[in-house]
């Protein structure tokens, strides 16, 4: 019994998502968002989809004909809801097997060509989650290559590893923070491999309440920036102060993000909880940039 | 007091007749409130010297005092340390001196507060978060002329020799021109304000009377009117003698002289009085490739400038290369992140985690012991014999 399955009760729909593609009945996650979009892969891997519209078809046998209070939670979870094709998809609407899009694109849902032609680029992502139980830093410290403890400087462990490129704060009531992943998925990954050293050194650690926190983006809008300018047009929003800092602060309410803008032209997004948020604040920043453009 | 210690039951048995009294904490009836009207009486009179030190008009005062009663009575402020406190009241003065215009920096009131510039800026960020402050940028042209107001090259005095005094009127307004030209040429922006009003007047006095001050240096320039020299000044001096260089290319008759750093500040005068002209000869549009434009020789002769600068269409010195900001001109080489790869837009956080990868960062046993043996030695060198560092560190 691996140690994610005690939030997530269902065993048999997971075996048929993952028994016939991914071989690892060890690995579940204890969301079920992430299960939902498992079934549906890349566009890419176009010899699989038939073996997995199949299965998503078994999936949503199971979904339709289960009474049980576990299942009617999992059609709640909000995630599943989000992503309607994923409990939509039913063998008798289409014939065949229906062009198979990925549920989360990598790339922003308005095409980015319309309008500014520049897609912000995630440079950080920070994340926590609970291992919920309680550890012991300095055995932990002792007994792991990739840790340190100062507990004089810091009360937490600061841990590494080298893919995906993070690193992690481990408090020991036993919440986690992740940073330096460039995309909430490898974030994420590297949030359980974390989750695992730290099983691995014998506690009882748990994933619960994976929540990405805080994500960056950066980009170019390839031409230089009249701060000063920007300044008095919108100086409800914006805080330039060249005594402080080189960059204009600029606090764009909706989305709630806040923008660094430079006289480069480089613009830094961050306080983003998805990336969808940096993409829109991007996109209503441009035009307002591109009037500061100068016409010498 | 009595209401905190008489249990509710025996009310009844005190005061038969009365309501009875509910205990409620000190802080939350009288300790919250001394405290905060001792943190805003601090407050108000740290504004009212600070408007009297550097003699601010009354209204000033008025509107500072204002903004410290709203600050500490916001609940962000409420419980941040005595030392943050201490800066609000010079905080709102900055705030009220910016929202009317007058050019005071915050090297001033650091100054003044002996704050460090640091927390001032954490303070003065904070306070115009939560009270929602539109804070005005700084008017350089307003900065110009306080800050000269402290230079002390403008009287006679037995330490300055007799050639580098000057006349106040001309130096400002050489230097309000050199501040302009900095502005326009992206060498403000960003960047800190004053140190280019030092360069900007540094120049400008020097091109009043050039035979005498060209050998003066920046430094012995500053230490002469007993003003700071901020590091910076020194890259906005080199930075305004490029610009100018560039300018003077686009006056025929200047292009004969082989001018260069020194010699240029001679023609300063000339420069900025056709600088509008000139900025646009020698740089093209920011998203103009460097263009080499056919050599249209200017007819003019030495000496008659307004023809030089009416008759060139196009001029035939140097190249014109885009105006922009010095980064963009010389980029400092910077490791991009590359773009995400294929690969890594497919992770999708749910892939199988071999236990060997998590295994190798792990310690095995030995290494843990080696580990504590050397944790042991590090803790404690000198109880131990010598011969035990010697074994056990690695």
């Amino acid at each position: 019994m691996s140690p994610y399955d005690v939030d997530f009760p269902i065993q048999t729909t997971e075996d048929v998502l993952f028994g016939s593609q991914f071989n690892q009945p060890k690995e579940l996650p204890t969301d079920f968002s992430s299960v939902d979009l498992s079934f549906l892969p890349d566009i890419t891997q176009e010899n699989k989809a038939q073996n997995l519209f199949e299965d998503g078809h078994e999936m949503q046998k199971e979904l339709d004909g289960s009474t049980s209070n576990e299942d009617s939670s999992i059609l709640t979870d909000e995630s599943i809801l989000a992503y309607p094709d994923a409990t939509q998809a039913t063998p008798e609407a289409s014939g065949g097997c229906p062009p198979l899009t990925p549920i989360a694109p990598m790339t922003p849902v308005t095409p980015a060509s319309e309008s500014s032609g520049i897609v912000p680029q995630l440079q950080n992502i920070v994340s926590t989650v609970n291992l919920a139980c309680k550890l012991d830093l300095k055995n932990i410290a002792l007994r792991a290559r990739n840790a340190e403890y100062n507990p004089k400087r810091f009360a937490a462990v600061i841990m590494r590893i080298r893919e995906p490129r993070t690193t992690a704060l481990i408090f020991s009531s036993g919440k986690m923070v992740c940073t330096g992943a460039k995309s909430e998925e490898q974030s994420r990954l590297a949030a359980r491999k974390y989750a695992r050293v730290v099983q691995k050194l014998g506690f009882p650690a748990k994933f619960l309440d994976f929540k990405i926190q805080n994500m960056v983006g950066s980009c170019d809008v390839m031409f230089p920036i009249r701060l000063e300018g920007l300044v008095l047009t919108h100086q409800q929003f914006s805080s330039y102060e060249p005594e402080l800092f080189p960059g204009l602060i600029y606090r764009m309410v909706k989305p709630r993000i806040v923008l660094l803008i430079f006289v480069s032209g480089k613009v830094v997004l961050t306080g983003a909880k998805e990336r969808s948020e940096i993409y829109e604040a991007f996109e209503s920043i441009y035009p307002i940039l591109k009037g500061f453009k100068k016409a010498s | 007091s009595l209401r905190d210690t008489v249990p509710r039951g025996d009310c009844e048995t005190v005061c038969p007749n009365t309501p009875c009294f509910s205990e409620v904490a000190y802080s939350q009836s009288t300790g919250q409130k001394e405290q905060l009207s001792r943190c805003l009486q601090r407050g108000i009179r740290r504004v009212q010297d600070l408007c009297k030190v550097l003699q601010l008009p009354t209204v000033f005062e008025e509107t500072a005092v204002s903004y410290v009663q709203r600050a500490l009575q916001h609940p962000s402020f409420h419980l941040v340390s005595l030392e943050k406190k201490e800066l609000l009241g010079g905080c709102c003065v900055f705030v009220t001196c910016r929202q009317h215009n007058w050019p005071l920096t915050m090297g001033t009131i650091c100054s003044l507060l002996y704050a460090k510039q640091e927390l001032f800026a954490s303070v003065y960020l904070s306070l115009q978060k939560e009270l929602e402050l539109s804070v005005p940028a700084l008017s350089l042209a307003d900065l110009v002329k306080t800050h000269l107001n402290s230079f002390r090259l403008f009287q006679h005095a037995a330490d300055i020799p007799a050639p580098f005094v000057e006349n106040k009127e001309k130096v400002v307004a050489r230097t309000m021109q050199i501040v302009e030209l900095a502005s326009e040429t992206w060498l403000v922006t960003g960047r800190h304000p004053v140190p280019i009003v030092t360069a900007a007047a540094f120049l400008s006095w020097q091109s009043l009377q050039p035979a005498t001050r060209l050998a003066c240096t920046l430094a012995r320039f500053c230490k002469l009117a007993r003003v700071d020299l901020p590091p910076p000044a020194h890259l906005r001096l080199k930075e305004l003698l490029e610009i100018l260089l560039r300018m003077a290319s686009q006056l025929a008759w200047l292009r004969v002289f082989n001018l260069d750093k020194k010699t240029v500040v001679k023609h300063i005068g000339d420069l900025l009085q056709h600088r509008i002209f000139l900025l646009k000869s020698a740089f093209c549009p920011e998203d103009e490739e460097e263009q080499q434009c056919a050599a249209a020789p200017g007819e003019a002769s030495p000496g008659s400038a307004a023809g030089a600068v009416q008759g060139g269409g196009c001029p035939s010195a140097g190249k014109r290369r885009p105006l922009l900001p010095p980064c963009l001109v010389n980029p400092r080489k910077r490791l991009r992140t590359a773009a995400p790869s294929a690969s890594d837009s497919a992770v999708t956080g749910e892939e199988p985690i071999s236990d060997g990868e998590i295994e190798q960062y792990l310690r095995g046993p030995e290494e843990i012991r080696a580990f504590r043996k050397a944790q042991a030695c590090a803790a404690a060198p000198s109880t131990l014999p010598t011969p035990c560092l010697a074994t056990c560190c690695i």
